[in-house]
């Protein structure tokens, strides 16, 4: 069962620096066709989804080394949100606080919202905002679970 | 790009087809960082897959769609926010089409926002249109494409 009284909670900031290779190869896995991709050299922005890059497995990282929050690895994102303050740039240097938003549940079905709160790291302004909804799996009937 | 004097509820954009087989899955997992063996390996999508088999992530296809729309707006700076319900999930080996359309422009603030999706051949909804959007800056007129500043 996860735990309630973890909504709010906010787990320690981890800092993230974005580089033109890694945009360049995430472009390129999902299918972004521009110009400025294949080019050598300059700045790229990166895809919107790139901050799954920071944003997801970082945090969902944290979820799962909690001890007080009680969630297991049986889980499946159920839904994503992305809103951007500024797009995100080769060199930027983010600061990512996760932190959960909502815990529920229903059916034998938990649901959890964790949000992560992406700042530029030299100047504080927000960047990114990620919201990620995650549902946790029961466990396999003859495995008890609570 | 698209100008708000263009832009119109019920323009859709070009679809995409994509074959999402394990080598794109494989590559978006290198990409993104997640390794979650739910996406490549069978005995352990076996215990915890709707589907009983290895599934694709479904940000490799928000992925795919945000390729999509960011292509229309004229590059990644112009989308100001995305968001999607993952519904049903994408086996391996599928032939995923994504899509969008405009569902609302907004004058004052020169945005439009898209409904996206990503459908599988038999009607599966991965990314299902009704809760995922997209919200994209439009320039505000001919001149504002190559606007001095």
């Amino acid at each position: 069962m996860l735990n309630p009284a973890r909504i709010g909670h906010r787990y320690p900031t981890y800092r993230y620096e974005v580089s033109r290779e890694k945009i360049r190869e995430y472009a390129l896995a999902t299918g972004v066709e521009d110009p400025r991709i294949a080019a050598d050299t300059g700045d790229l922005v990166a895809p919107p989804t790139f901050a799954a890059c920071f944003t997801v497995m970082r945090a969902g990282a944290a979820l799962l080394d909690d001890p007080e929050l009680g969630a297991t690895p049986r889980l499946l994102h159920s839904a994503q949100e992305y809103d951007f303050f500024r797009p995100v740039r080769s060199g930027d240097v983010l600061d990512c606080t996760p932190w959960i938003v909502d815990v529920s549940s229903r059916a034998r079905i938990e649901r959890l919202v964790l949000q992560v709160d992406c700042v530029d790291a030299d100047s504080g302004e927000p960047v990114v905002t990620g919201r990620t909804t995650l549902v946790f799996l029961p466990p396999p009937d003859g495995e008890g679970g609570a | 790009m698209p100008s708000l004097h263009d832009v119109a509820v019920g323009d859709r954009l070009p679809q995409r087809r994509v074959l999402v087989d394990q080598e794109r899955v494989l590559r978006y997992a290198g990409a993104s960082g997640d390794w979650n063996p739910l996406h490549w390996d069978p005995e352990f999508a076996a215990q915890v897959s709707p589907t009983g088999g290895v599934i694709a992530h479904g940000m490799l296809n928000l992925g795919g769609i945000s390729a999509l729309v960011t292509a229309w707006a004229g590059g990644p700076e112009r989308v100001r926010s995305l968001r999607a319900t993952f519904r049903g999930a994408c086996p391996v080996g599928a032939t995923v089409t994504y899509g969008a359309e405009v569902v609302e422009v907004d004058a004052e603030a020169a945005t439009a926002t898209l409904a996206v999706w990503a459908e599988l051949d038999d009607g599966t909804k991965v990314v299902d249109r009704r809760t995922s959007r997209a919200v994209v800056a439009l320039t505000r007129d001919e001149e504002g494409r190559d606007g001095a500043s």
